[in-house]
């Protein structure tokens, strides 16, 4: 049985109705029911789908220059041009765009495994950061100021075109067909994107899949801020989260003798006494998406000249010390981001309206017709996936229906890599039937 | 996970009791993670802002020069170093290649027999020295790791670690050029490493490596190969700030194991 299954996930893109078949009758049994732990951690190894060794994928990282305009201090120089990563493939063939989730970028090791992925199942794959990343605020954001769909998604379709159009110059790859994925926010991204690309005609995608997309937005950031408020028992008012984890794992290495540190280290703790809770699970979740609303903070401001932080005269050369801007930016989460400097500028367009108004241009309810009536389009999601609320969660299963691949078990996006839920999408994105 | 055994059982039972209920498509029931967990609704909650301030106090009177060569240090990753590697590694197949750090960590095993004994470590100091028999006569001068097969796997001690189990502090955070972050202190410990390795001359490899030049280029290349960090990685503006945290705690670790 084992042999048979690694096979199957071997041949998922090519037998993917095969494997449909194999598939149909056996339950859900994703190891992994903690949802903090299946975001974090993913699925065990022996589980994951297969996909081939990094080198022995035909790939390479490509820039170009999207906005020549964007001037940038030395310091931030490297984001000039907006850089991305291309998997070809010799012969013909469909590609698929992959857009990255907040504060992750082209390179980001879950983008590398769905590339891989993609990839072996036949498809040239561009990977590109999230439009809410620092490089790509830099290099690709029009306005400097992310968060909006509508806006986000113009200058994603800009960023596609001349990607594309780049790599195959470049590589001389031929292309049959479109596809879309995004992970995350960006899932809602490559909604809004293929919603604008039916007025533009210009990809005209096949097949749009939406891994773990947020349903509002905005409810979905203060999910994850709020994470980044947990109370852990054994910090109080003048503790330090890091230091405690690092206590923890210092008790761990202590007692196991050695410090030799492995790649099943996250692993090997989560089975020992000091094992991380479900709590500090989530402040260190809560924390890495608090690093990247600062990064967005920083950078938006940067570009926009709002003086939040740098000021106006101020030259970042290379050796300027950017910390005492990171001490200040760490103040700022996703929701300050949202009304301290995204809707102050959006409100100069758009007086009369609200943060509601704002927050419903953005969720994917603006939407429904086009994500109820478009069989091309499918989602990916979990019922404990921590950006979910229930409202959102049950707006997925009514809009999407059977295109809906919803699980009971994943957390955010944990699942992903998990054999049977690979070839369920792999199947829709390849076009059999679901 | 033990002891979420039965959580887990009670979870997909509900789960279950709840498709039940429905109708139409089976929809797994919503489950709300946040719910258990305990956020602070106080107006002062810092507990983020004040560990992530705490974790930017780092010793580095040195900040301008040092970010300039961990830039430098970037670009020559980016452009020189990582293209060597890449090809390296789609030019050789893997035993060859593990075989290869094979060979430089068994040599590496004398300094970090030398500073297991200065630290006085004597029983990692019989482990690493077990290490070094087996490898070097069982291993074939140390291609085979057979001393990890038998349960003994690689310590690594550094005289910088020596130094901080002495007491010596860190002191100034350094970036050193083409390899990356470090401390006085430890790189300090790098060059007493080196002149260990020099006097030694174990198996007479620094003579072999002399006469044959060569062996030094993959020396380099083995040492990048065998590190998995990537600049660009940690995917922020503020990398030299995040790295020089989490090198910083990594060998306060190092030291107190």
């Amino acid at each position: 049985m084992p042999t048979y299954r690694k096979t199957l996930g071997i041949c998922a893109g090519l037998l993917a109705t095969v494997a449909l078949t194999a598939n149909a009758g056996e339950p859900y049994a994703y190891p992994v029911t903690n949802p903090f732990m299946a975001t974090v951690a993913g699925t065990p190894e022996k589980l994951r789908a297969p996909t081939p060794s990094d080198v022995d994928v035909q790939q390479t990282d490509l820039k170009v220059r999207v906005l020549p305009d964007r001037k940038l201090p030395p310091a931030l120089s490297q984001y000039r041009d907006l850089h991305y990563r291309v998997a070809w493939h010799d012969e013909a063939a469909p590609l698929i765009f992959l857009v990255a989730g907040t504060g992750s970028g082209y390179d980001s090791t879950r983008m590398d495994y769905l590339k891989r992925l993609f990839w072996q199942a036949g498809m040239h794959v561009i990977v590109l950061s999230s439009p809410s990343n620092h490089d790509f605020i830099a290099a690709a954001s029009n306005s400097g100021l992310p968060g909006m769909g509508a806006e986000d998604a113009r200058d994603l379709h800009t960023a596609m075109t001349l990607a594309v159009e780049n790599a195959r110059q470049e590589l001389g790859f031929e292309v049959t067909s479109y596809r879309l994925a995004g992970f995350s926010l960006g899932a809602l991204h490559a909604a809004f994107v293929a919603e604008l690309d039916t007025h533009l005609g210009q990809f005209d995608f096949e097949r749009v899949l939406l891994m773990n997309p947020p349903v509002d937005l905005y409810a979905s950031v203060g999910r994850l801020d709020a994470l980044s408020y947990t109370r852990i028992e054994g910090v109080d008012d003048n503790d330090s989260f890091y230091e405690h984890i690092f206590q923890k794992l210092s008790r761990h290495f202590a007692s196991r003798g050695n410090s030799d540190i492995q790649e099943s280290l996250f692993e090997e703790i989560q089975s020992s006494p000091d094992a991380l809770t479900d709590p500090e699970l989530a402040m260190l979740i809560g924390a890495v998406f608090r690093f990247s609303a600062a990064d967005l903070s920083f950078m938006s401001d940067l570009v926009t000249h709002g003086g939040r932080y740098v000021p106006a005269d101020e030259q970042l050369k290379v050796s300027t010390s950017l910390t005492p801007y990171l001490r200040r930016a760490l103040f700022c989460d996703f929701s300050c981001y949202i009304n301290e400097q995204l809707l102050p500028t959006w409100q100069l367009e758009n007086a009369d309206k609200t943060i509601d108004d704002m927050a419903w241009e953005t969720s994917l309810r603006s939407l429904q017709d086009f994500l109820q009536n478009n069989p091309d389009v499918a989602a990916v999601s979990n019922a404990d996936d921590l950006i979910l609320t229930e409202s959102d969660y049950r707006f997925l299963a009514d809009t999407l229906g059977e295109r809906a691949f919803l699980y009971p078990s994943g957390g955010h996006g944990g699942n992903l890599d998990y054999a049977p839920v690979t070839e369920r999408y792999l199947a829709f994105l390849q076009g059999g039937a679901q | 996970m033990k002891r979420l055994l039965p959580l887990a059982l009670l979870s997909t039972a509900l789960s279950f009791s709840a498709v039940a209920q429905e109708s139409g498509p089976q929809v797994p029931a919503y489950n709300d993670p946040l719910l258990e967990l305990d956020i602070d609704e106080r107006d002062n909650r810092y507990q983020f802002e004040r560990s992530s301030l705490r974790a930017l106090n780092v010793h580095d009177p040195l900040e301008g020069v040092n970010r300039r060569i961990y830039r430098f240090n970037a670009q020559f990753d980016r452009y020189v170093y990582l293209p060597v590697v890449r090809t390296y590694v789609w030019a050789t197949p893997s035993p060859v290649r593990t075989g290869v750090s094979n060979v430089f960590d068994n040599l590496r095993d004398i300094p970090n027999l030398g500073n297991s004994l200065l630290q006085g470590k004597f029983q990692r100091s019989g482990e690493t020295t077990a290490r070094l028999l087996f490898n070097s006569i069982f291993g074939l001068a140390g291609i085979f790791d057979v001393a990890e097969k038998m349960g003994l796997p690689q310590q690594d001690e550094d005289f910088g670690q020596t130094l901080g189990v002495w007491g010596v502090p860190a002191g100034p955070y350094l970036v050193i050029p083409l390899l990356g972050p470090s401390s006085l202190r430890d790189g300090t410990g790098r060059v007493a490493d080196w002149v260990i390795e020099d006097y030694v001359n174990y198996m007479d490899n620094r003579d072999f490596m002399n006469d044959y030049q060569a062996t030094w280029g993959i020396w380099a290349i083995d040492l990048r190969y065998g590190i998995p960090f990537r600049y660009g990685a940690l995917d922020s503006p503020f990398e030299y700030d995040q790295v020089r945290y989490l090198h910083t705690k990594l060998r306060e670790f190092e030291i107190s194991h």
